[in-house]
């Protein structure tokens, strides 16, 4: 059975349209982390889920029924973690987990579920005294409450300091592990990596990849990127760079030359560079993170789009240049086409309502 | 079904308001202030408990504050959660918007009762031990349809706040309500009647009986009407059983209508 299953949705606000033609299905038991940058269309899919936002088009399937009609029995079988929500200020914690018991008519102790989200003796205090990180996990502990099939969490680390978001995957990982279905979004990939089974990236209102973390990390495998310090730096001498075997991209951040390159191309670079006269001070390289794969596809590309920031000379990651490269991935590991860029001029857009 | 979930979080919140106490202090010093202003002064003197009601307490605190302070308790019933965004964790549990809707008229209504209860009853405790001669049932009775009164306006105002994205729409539609009924209603239908003369002619009742009707619409004449009759010993009974049951009827109307309009306007919203 499929757990969330979207069939062209889009959803259109007076002045925006923040979801546009979405297909989006996880399957039960999956652990599935969805992406984006703020104003991407996350928050606006999921209070879609819920039904607090109807669907211009398309049809919303939770849990085998339609939210349209069933919303009540699927929340039943539903644990929540709004954004952007608020507590009832002069309840008590244990008020509100009472309350999400009562509304469940579950038999769940409500001490035992603020023991697991960590506010163990705090129960007793007025929710509106709670910091924000507390809410957080007094609005997990309601979602846990009668141990539902499907979690949908939104931005569930937003308040939360490392400890606290550890403890958060902890959670989500042992209820995935209890055979639940875990649905979370989130605008930070580091929180993501470590739980999901598979990511999608919403860009736009549009999902532009979606793979298992082991496929994003495989599309990514060869590259690194290169920081040089070359203040002298021209655009002859980026053009000359970019022109380098191996080179998939060069950006410009300040003095700071970015460069994105096979692991065996960067004395390459540091020759081209000084063959166009250019003193390089300093240099070192990080390894490829998914976190920059992230940004390829929700930042795109800015060629001449930006005004004056003049950071990006170059295209994203040219898939051409990756798998002509020794250490590229095996280009039937993961879908290629997936993973294409999107175009450079849906970039300067960014929905928000 | 799940609305008395949503009635008793929202009646313990409501409870757990400094409004609250405020609330009961208030009607507790009022009642008491006109107790005072009754008391018998005269050797033997009975106290005048259906003057003290009928003259004082009805028109004074039940007319015009009671109302009033249905419209603060209500109007912020739904649009204060969806501006504070409370009512997104509200709607993450299993409620459909009816639950939570008639949940809250459930809910603040019955706050507003042990309000009055509490802020009416308070003075009659001390009545009732003082050794003059208080008739008990008859101030119980009346505290019964000033409850009554606040739960109407308590269900108006929640219905204007199930149809206003914003607090401000919101206190402005129950205010607009209230000034409708508690000052305009009269001159009003008075106007609309004497406007609409010719065609009432024509209409198979009399003037006289639109005219009762249109009174008896407003629920602060509703309740006048009943309490009165209650205080007289007549309550649906004697000449004017049908007015009564007229009255009590748009009571009725009066709670149910107006949250289900505001559901109407609230399920097609998205939140």
């Amino acid at each position: 059975m499929t757990a969330i299953e979207l069939r062209g949705v889009t959803k259109e606000f007076a002045d925006v349209t923040a979801v546009r033609d979405l297909d989006l299905t996880v399957e039960d038991g999956e652990v599935y982390g969805f992406l984006g940058p703020n104003g991407a269309g996350k928050s606006t899919t999921i209070d879609m889920l819920l039904d607090l936002v109807r669907p211009t088009a398309g049809t919303v399937r939770v849990l085998g029924a339609d939210v349209a009609t069933d919303g009540v029995e699927i929340r039943r079988r539903t644990g929540v973690l709004p954004d952007g929500f608020s507590v009832y200020d002069r309840l008590s914690g244990r008020r509100h987990v009472e309350f999400a018991v009562e509304s469940k008519d579950a038999d769940d102790d409500p001490d035992a579920l603020l023991d697991r989200v960590g506010l163990d003796g705090d129960g007793d205090r007025p929710a509106g005294e709670y910091s924000k990180g507390m809410r957080q996990r007094l609005a997990l502990a309601m979602a846990l409450v009668d141990d539902p099939d499907l979690l949908i969490l939104d931005e569930p680390s937003s308040g939360l300091d490392p400890a606290g978001a550890k403890e958060m995957r902890e959670i989500v990982r042992a209820e995935a592990d209890r055979g639940a279905t875990v649905f979370f979004s989130s605008h930070i990939l580091e929180q993501v990596d470590a739980v999901c089974d598979r990511v999608g990236i919403l860009r736009d209102g549009e999902l532009v990849a979606e793979d298992s973390v082991e496929g994003l990390r495989e599309a990514v495998g060869g590259e690194e990127t290169l920081e040089v310090a070359a203040a002298g730096a021209d655009d002859a001498a980026v053009d000359a760079v970019r022109a380098l075997a191996g080179v998939s991209g060069v950006t410009r951040d300040g003095d700071v030359l970015v460069v994105n390159c096979a692991s065996d191309a960067k004395t390459d670079v540091i020759a081209a560079l000084e063959d166009a006269g250019v003193t390089v001070a300093d240099f070192h390289t990080r390894e490829a993170s998914l976190e920059d794969l992230f940004l390829t596809y929700t930042e795109g590309d800015a060629v001449g789009s930006e005004s004056d920031s003049g950071r990006s000379v170059s295209g994203p990651t040219d898939q051409d240049s990756v798998d002509s490269d020794a250490a590229a991935p095996d280009p039937d590991d993961s879908d290629s086409g997936d993973h294409d860029a999107p175009d450079d001029d849906a970039a300067a857009e960014e929905v928000d309502r | 079904m799940s609305l008395p979930a949503v009635a008793r979080k929202d009646l313990r919140e409501t409870v757990q308001s400094r409004g609250m106490i405020a609330l009961i202090a208030l009607f507790s010093l009022l009642v008491s202030l006109l107790a005072f202003i009754v008391r018998p002064t005269g050797q033997n003197e009975q106290f005048a408990t259906e003057v003290l009601l009928s003259v004082f307490v009805g028109p004074v605190l039940v007319t015009y504050l009671v109302p009033l302070v249905g419209v603060v308790v209500g109007y912020s019933a739904v649009s204060g959660e969806r501006e504070s965004g409370s009512l997104k964790l509200l709607l993450s549990l299993p409620h459909s918007r009816a639950d939570v809707v008639f949940g809250k008229v459930v809910g603040r209504g019955a706050a507003l009762s042990l309000a009055v209860f509490a802020g009416f009853l308070l003075p009659a405790a001390v009545l009732i031990v003082a050794p003059v001669t208080f008739n008990a049932g008859a101030f119980l009775g009346y505290t019964v349809f000033a409850a009554a009164l606040g739960v109407v306006f308590v269900a108006i105002s929640v219905g204007c706040s199930a149809a206003s994205s914003t607090q401000l729409r919101a206190l402005i539609g129950s205010i607009g309500v209230y000034v409708l009924f508690v000052l305009l209603w009269s001159f009003m239908t008075g106007r609309l009647l004497n406007a609409a003369g010719p065609a009432v002619d024509a209409l198979p009742v009399s003037a006289a009986q639109i005219d009762v009707f249109l009174r008896v619409s407003n629920p602060t004449t509703a309740v006048e009407v009943l309490s009165r009759e209650f205080l007289g010993g007549r309550l649906f009974a004697g000449e004017t059983a049908n007015r009564q049951i007229s009255a009590a009827a748009m009571l009725v109307f009066w709670t149910v209508a107006p949250p289900l309009v505001g559901l109407l306007k609230f399920d097609a919203d998205d939140l």
